[in-house]
């Protein structure tokens, strides 16, 4: 399988602080590439390493299967991006914003239009963008990375400052782009609820290491819900369970399984009470991602 | 790729009141003259058999002065056009060489140098014509005393230019600035190497021509230091 984006090894240190270590990315064509972590965690630096505007410490980076360093020009022609906070000409007018862009990147003049109705601006488009509310310059930030058409678009946290109905917005404009043009995109965030509704694979770092990488599938297996049975000897009745070939975990004087079918939980109620263990509470408990995120990326913890 | 970043240069620099300092420099230093030779037009003209010489002379005095201050000014408007919302990440993540994206900068500010310098020529003529000096205008005259200040300041030019586009902080371009003003004010005292004494084309020679060579040699050298030095830095 062909990989759009692949880094090997990547580093980057700010003296003597490492920013990023040793990530391997790997991201297929036509996927949308979640890529979280908490703040400071190095997505950002991430993010700018791959697109040229720093040079890797150590490590490479793939994009189209050509070196970044070597064809930066020609890879840059095919990707678009909008980096944290939107960069804009706020003394130029929405369209002349586009303009100057369009002008570098030789596109026709029509695809200005096109964008802004995209996203939703064309009756601001001849307004000067100083006055524009955060979720417009936002969303003129990417009217400007769609510009170009690029086959690899790279959002860094796209959704920020944004109210509810502009996230609604961008979530399905970002769905929909796969489908329509065959894009590829990365897109980082710090909050796994909005990567949960868009990505189809997903990266987590934390601390400049990549912790995981797989499908978002995957990632949701880790939040299937357990069931825990509070008994009047908890220990005993482990055991009991094991003899009866029931593979449960027992913790801090609690029985919990994973993953339980309502006959298999009826069924180990059986086997608890025919052992003469009073059964007081059968509970489930669900995870939600964010605890399994917070779980992954402990130690980065603040508050 | 040049042409479409100064097409689009051009394009950011609209409404910034550039195209307005390149006029009011000018102006501004015949503007000066205007008042001199306005309220004492006789006295002056007793002063030297050479009136359009002596002209050109008084003309000059003003000229470094508003060729420094100006650079400051239009090569800090400049910068701060892609430093106000770091729209530098946003330039450079586009499919351009960070050496032409240099070169396009400094090539508007150029080409806004010696759009001034025309216009300083072409209103010094029209004064020199209006207080009728007398016959032959020296043409190749008014052609050094127009140009030759605003060669010899490259140098000056490439200097603000590095140190504004690549300080964030637009204070210390700025600064910079101030104390070129002030060097070139005080030329009289400075040591011929000081690129801000280059402008008011005085050397031990007498020969303002040295001052041009200089110019452009010192002027290309700080440029490619500049550029060299722009393009190896990370994008912040």
């Amino acid at each position: 399988m062909e990989y759009i984006v692949q880094t090997q090894n990547l580093s980057k240190c700010f003296g003597k602080e490492q920013a990023v270590s040793n990530i391997n990315l790997q991201i297929r064509k036509g996927e949308i590439y979640g890529f979280l972590g908490p703040n400071g965690a190095g997505k950002t630096t991430t993010i700018r390493m791959l697109l040229g505007l720093m040079k890797p410490s150590s490590g490479t980076i793939k994009i189209f299967q050509k070196d970044i360093m070597k064809e930066r020009i020609q890879i840059l022609a095919n990707v678009g991006s909008l980096v944290e906070n939107p960069s804009y000409y706020p003394h130029l007018t929405a369209y002349e914003n586009l303009e100057a862009l369009r002008k570098i990147l030789g596109v026709p003049k029509a695809r200005i239009d096109e964008v802004l109705q995209i996203v939703r601006l064309k009756e601001a488009a001849n307004k000067k963008v100083k006055g524009f509310s955060l979720g417009m310059k936002q969303r003129l930030g990417i009217a400007a990375a769609l510009l170009h058409n690029p086959e690899l678009l790279i959002l860094d946290e796209p959704t920020n400052g944004l109210d509810p109905s502009g996230i609604i917005e961008i979530r399905n404009l970002i769905k929909r782009l796969p489908k329509e043009y065959g894009m590829t995109i990365i897109i980082s965030s710090h909050l796994l609820s909005e990567i949960d509704q868009m990505a189809t694979q997903v990266g987590i770092v934390s601390k400049g290491t990549l912790i995981f990488q797989d499908s978002i599938e995957e990632m949701r297996k880790f939040a299937q819900p357990k069931v825990t049975f509070k008994v009047s000897n908890s220990e005993k009745g482990w055991r009991s369970l094991l003899a009866n070939g029931i593979r449960a975990d027992y913790h801090d004087g609690v029985i919990f399984l994973e993953e339980c079918s309502d006959e298999k939980v009826a069924h180990i109620v059986q086997v608890l009470v025919q052992e003469g263990i009073s059964v007081f509470r059968v509970e489930e408990e669900k995870r939600s991602l964010e605890e399994i995120f917070l779980q992954m990326t402990a130690g980065e913890l603040t508050i | 790729m040049m042409g479409k970043l100064l097409t689009a240069d051009f394009l950011k620099i609209k409404r910034k009141g550039l195209w307005f300092l390149t006029l009011l420099g000018p102006i501004g230093v015949v503007a000066l003259q205007m008042v001199n030779y306005g309220v004492r037009k006789d006295y002056l003209l007793q002063q030297s058999e050479d009136d359009w010489g002596y002209f050109l002379l008084n003309i000059h005095s003003f000229t470094p002065l508003a060729i420094v201050l100006g650079i400051a000014i239009l090569t800090s408007f400049m910068a701060s056009i892609e430093n106000e919302t770091n729209a530098w990440k946003q330039l450079i993540a586009l499919p351009v060489s960070k050496l032409s994206v240099y070169l396009s900068k400094f090539t508007v500010l150029a080409i806004l140098l010696f759009l001034s310098s025309t216009l300083l020529m072409i209103f010094t003529l029209s004064y020199g014509l209006f207080l009728n000096l007398g016959e032959p205008v020296p043409y190749l005259e008014l052609a050094k005393f127009s140009y030759f200040p605003a060669l010899a300041a490259l140098p000056i030019l490439a200097l603000q230019l590095w140190i504004a586009s690549v300080c964030h902080n637009q204070g210390i371009p700025i600064t910079v600035g101030i104390f070129g003003v002030i060097f070139a004010y005080s030329s009289y005292v400075l040591p011929d190497w000081m690129i801000w004494k280059w402008p008011s084309l005085m050397n031990q020679w007498d020969e303002p021509i040295i001052n041009v060579m200089l110019g452009v040699g010192i002027g290309i050298l700080l440029y490619i230091v500049g550029v060299i030095d722009f393009a190896r830095r990370d994008v912040k």
